[in-house]
């Protein structure tokens, strides 16, 4: 059985880490399914699902380290106007973060629970702030 | 105060309710791939970016393609959605048989704020005799034009119509009409700040990021293109922030000309003093 939700967030800042992990839980506890896995995916290219410890001092050291990794003053080769899209393409650091991001994440569902160790959360983040956002909660099981 | 002078509505969801209206603005105006953006949000990204007050220019081309791009009833009807914060043009296609009391309906009854013509749209030279009457009425009525000037990224819209020393005659038959060269007129930009120094009732916008970031385009051009006292010295009153919203995210156009080295009086008169006195808002 495959059961799929689409929920919407909305992000405030540029960079922003927004937990999502009591959203999951709750879309799987509601799924009917007992046992298999839940997937978390973003819809986006300038966003990102990550796992981490959700401690102020952690998110604010990922940003950083995102931002080291990818400074937002640079000669990209995404800074133009895009004649398929009529807009401007000034968004190179917020792909290159979703890259190293990653697009989703996966934990197993037992006993009609989502697993996950103590200290492990879900965040959407987002990249590319401030806009209205889609991801996909996907549970398939049994 | 922050005014952005040229930003469009035409993804705002206060008049898409309907799919095939925001699918028609897409075609016709070029912004293919956008999604609807709630008011609500617009006012996030507004509060977010610190701009104060934003300006929306619609268009009308509707004697070619039977209905306005964004029509002045919905302009009005934006408006008043926060009239705090947005200042409406009016759009009125010059080949419409009631243009004049259309343009006039538009400030008198929908107190719209000035008149919003893409000339290259609309394959008219400025000094088309069917547009006199149009200036006419903004003189008498002390309303702004913002006339489109240089490349144009809509659909079918050659950039001859809007070269901007063809607005010359303009300038100088219609003094007390104040009118803005958007886009500083680009790749004109000399002939704009000919026309920035030479007539008092003209100005021009610096939503005009055709490569580059925009803080390396303003860099450039402001520095590079041109000496940056030019700006600082010679037109520092005719030069207002424009961001060209959506094609270009308001908050970062801001930057752009944030990070331009200049006196914190030119920085105030283009983040704002400039467009206050542009719309009439120091009478």
């Amino acid at each position: 059985m495959v059961k799929l939700v689409e929920n919407q967030v909305i992000s405030h800042k540029e960079f922003e880490m927004i937990k999502i992990t009591d959203e999951v839980r709750k879309v799987v506890e509601e799924s009917g399914i007992k046992n298999g896995l839940v997937a978390v995916i973003t819809k986006h290219t300038t966003t990102g699902i990550m796992v981490n410890e959700a401690l102020p001092c952690v998110e604010k050291d990922i940003e950083m380290q995102l931002d080291r990794l990818v400074p937002n003053d640079y000669p990209y080769v995404h800074t133009h106007m895009l004649p398929t899209y009529g807009t401007c393409s000034g968004n190179a650091p917020g792909h290159l973060k979703s890259m190293l991001a990653g697009n989703h994440c996966l934990f197993p569902v037992i006993d009609g629970k989502m697993m996950t160790g103590g200290e492990q959360n879900i965040y959407f983040v987002e990249l590319d702030g401030l806009q209205i956002r889609k991801y996909f909660i996907e549970v398939i099981g049994e | 105060m922050v005014i952005d002078i040229h930003a469009h509505p035409l993804l705002l969801d206060e008049i898409n309710e309907n799919p095939e209206d925001l699918q028609f603005r897409r075609q016709e105006f070029g912004v293919f791939k956008s999604g609807i953006n709630p008011v609500d949000f617009e006012l996030t990204l507004l509060e977010d970016a610190k701009i104060d007050k934003v300006v929306f220019l619609p268009e009308d081309y509707s004697t070619e393609v039977g209905r306005a791009i964004v029509s002045n009833d919905e302009m009005a009807r934006i408006v008043a959605r926060s009239p705090e914060h947005f200042i409406g043009f009016a759009g009125i296609d010059p080949r419409r048989e009631d243009a004049e009391e259309e343009l006039i309906r538009a400030f008198d009854e929908l107190k719209l704020a000035g008149l919003k013509l893409n000339l290259s749209r609309l394959h008219m030279y400025p000094d088309d005799a069917c547009l006199a009457p149009l200036y006419k009425i903004c003189q008498e009525k002390n309303k702004p034009i913002m006339f489109h000037a240089g490349y144009s990224w809509e659909p079918n819209t050659p950039a001859k119509y809007s070269e901007p020393i063809r607005f010359e005659d303009v300038a100088v038959d219609y003094p007390d009409l104040r009118f803005c060269l958007a886009h500083m007129g680009w790749p004109w930009w000399q002939e704009t700040i000919m026309m920035l120094m030479k007539y008092p009732n003209v100005y021009a916008d610096t939503s005009m990021v055709y490569m580059d970031s925009p803080k390396n385009y303003y860099e450039h051009l402001f520095s590079v293109n041109m000496n940056l006292n030019w700006l600082q010295n010679c037109f520092q009153d005719k030069v207002m922030f424009g961001s060209n919203n959506p094609r270009f995210r308001h908050v970062r156009s801001l930057a752009g000309i944030k990070n331009l080295p200049l006196r914190e009086d030119v920085m105030d008169a283009i983040l704002g003093g400039n467009a206050m006195r542009f719309l009439g808002m120091e009478d």
